[in-house]
């Protein structure tokens, strides 16, 4: 275990255009690691984790414009994509094989979210409408609607109580799963919000928005607890930490930040990205972080616990 | 002569006290003095120039977007405006991104697509300069790369709809053509190499036999094949491309028009 934070692995040219989405997995099976990626080049890649170096499991083909969103399932068997065609699909990471297509209709997918129980799947629409896909059934189970605009990031919190919905004019929505009812709607940001964060505890919620600021609320009381700045350019992806007292943001700065919940603060920045950074995930226990971006590079960074 | 013998003695008749105390105030003085003052002085040149050339650029910027709007013919003096524009503020993607549009518009396909290339690097968050940039590459006939493009604007700002309906779903229409096109000719090519490497051609016949019929059958029915295949080809790549072309030049034309007299 290490004692400070650091670079620990680069994977250059990990894909031939632009990486807009990655996720951390864990195989309940076998306890392998897998990292999934998605690019604009429209594929999908799933990388395996081992000895402290990235291996290509499978490039998945089918998508037919550039993948937008990628989720793991708690289980770690099953990966989502959904693309800019307005397609979720769902592949068996163990065969690489695609399970399911489903078709969203036209720019009814962006963000995908497996719940905590990985039956379904939640993405975003241009209507301000939540979908709910089944994943056994491959079709729309029921929908959400925030009567707002376009949806671009979607989280559930950990305790399954809530799904939390982030708009792209920077407002935030959060529903009571259990009936299905709005509770708060919050004027987060004035400026897009491109991910949302739930603390492991569900207590807090993170969101990152274009405005280049990172608000912490408390999700109970539906108060700001926070207002975090320190990134030079829009935030696009944050990640809370499986410790519960950190998170990690990615941004349009080339930077990768990591923060602590208690004092506020930036406790590292990583500045090894050549271009902008969409996406930064933690992995199951916290000791590893994974960011992607326009430079094309798959990074691994090691992180004291 | 009488100066000089001014300051010796003004210098001599002053009183040491006073000397000492001019000395110790002096420096101090002058140095706060004249510090002060060529700092303002270059600053609030500086500030100056600074303001005419962000003026006189926004002032030249909006010339070209009135020339712009006008009658075809002064597309060429908008240009000149705002490259007059780049000039005094050569950071301004803005103005790369109007002058590519209006390059797109006149036909100029190459200088179009650096200028909206240059926009893309110095505002690569702004949307609408990779969605001309993309609607540059098109009429370049860069399918594939106006495809990207759009993509990329689509993922900064996905709320436009002109940019799903018209830019993205034309570039990916002309982009699935443009394939059907490259299998045929691919496929033509293929059975023309078949047709002069004929299996049936290779033995030493025996010119008596039957085997020589059969085998001028066998290349005459290749032949036919091929002039199928050929026929086919010429006649889809033809109503292909003669589509493309002219629709192409209503789409480039039309929404860069309307979008540039939405204006940025």
């Amino acid at each position: 275990m290490s004692t400070q934070y650091s670079i620990l692995f680069k994977q250059e040219h990990a894909h031939d255009d632009a990486i807009w989405t990655a996720a951390w997995g864990r195989s309940e099976r076998d306890g392998s690691e897998t990292i999934v990626t998605g690019s604009l080049d429209d594929l999908v890649k799933v990388w395996k984790w081992s000895d402290e170096k990235l291996e290509l499991q499978w490039t998945l083909e089918g998508h037919q414009l550039g993948v937008v969103s990628v989720d793991i399932s708690h289980n770690g068997a099953i990966a989502a994509s959904s693309s800019l065609d307005a397609h979720i699909r769902l592949w068996d990471l163990e065969s690489g094989k695609q399970i399911k297509s489903m078709d969203a209709g036209p720019v009814d997918a962006w963000s995908v979210a497996f719940s905590p129980d990985s039956k379904y799947i939640a993405t975003g629409s241009h209507l301000g409408k939540v979908n709910i896909f089944g994943v056994e059934s491959g079709k729309k189970e029921y929908s959400l609607d925030t009567r707002g605009k376009f949806i671009l990031s979607i989280a559930y919190s950990p305790d399954r109580k809530y799904l939390v919905s982030g708009a792209i004019d920077g407002i935030i929505n959060i529903f009571d799963i259990a009936t299905g009812k709005l509770l708060h709607t919050l004027e987060g940001h004035a400026m897009p919000i491109r991910s949302l964060t739930f603390s492991p505890d569900s207590q807090l919620l993170v969101t990152a928005s274009d405005d280049g600021y990172i608000k912490i609320y408390d999700v109970q009381h539906a108060s700001l607890a926070g207002t975090l700045s320190g990134h030079g350019s829009w935030v696009l992806n944050v990640a809370f930490c499986p410790d519960d007292t950190h998170f990690v943001s990615s941004s349009s700065d080339k930077s990768v930040k990591v923060w602590d919940v208690g004092s506020r603060a930036c406790v590292n920045t990583f500045f090894d990205h050549q271009d902008q950074v969409w996406s930064v995930k933690y992995n199951g226990n916290g000791s590893k972080v994974v960011s992607a971006g326009d430079d094309r590079a798959i990074h691994i960074y090691d992180c004291p616990v | 002569m009488a100066s000089f013998g001014w300051k010796r003695k003004a210098g001599e008749k002053v009183s040491k006290a006073a000397v000492q105390l001019f000395e110790a105030e002096a420096p101090e003085e002058v140095s706060v003095d004249t510090g002060v003052d060529w700092l303002h002085a270059i600053k609030r040149r500086r500030e100056v120039l600074l303001e005419d050339c962000a003026a006189k650029s926004k002032r030249l910027k909006d010339e070209g977007a009135l020339l712009a709007e006008q009658a075809q013919c002064r597309h060429w003096e908008a240009i000149r405006r705002w490259e007059e524009a780049i000039q005094l503020t050569p950071e301004d993607a803005c103005l790369y991104e109007m002058k590519s549009q209006v390059l797109t518009f006149l036909k100029e396909v190459f200088p179009a697509v650096q200028a909206a290339e240059m926009a893309v690097r110095l505002s690569p968050r702004w949307w609408e300069s990779w969605q001309t940039l993309g609607r540059a590459q098109l009429s370049l006939g860069e399918v594939d790369l106006a495809v990207k493009s759009f993509q990329v604007a689509i993922h900064l700002f996905p709320t436009d709809r002109s940019l799903w309906e018209e830019d993205l779903s034309w570039a990916m229409k002309l982009q699935k053509q443009r394939r059907a096109i490259e299998e045929q000719a691919r496929l033509e090519e293929e059975t023309a190499k078949q047709l002069l490497a004929a299996p049936e051609l290779i033995p030493d016949y025996d010119f008596e036999s039957d085997e020589v019929v059969a085998a001028c059958a066998a290349v005459a029915e290749r032949q036919k094949e091929y002039e199928k295949l050929k026929n086919k080809t010429v006649f889809v790549s033809e109503s292909g491309t003669v589509e493309t072309v002219c629709e192409s030049k209503d789409s480039s034309t039309v929404p860069s028009h309307q979008l540039f007299v939405k204006a940025r």
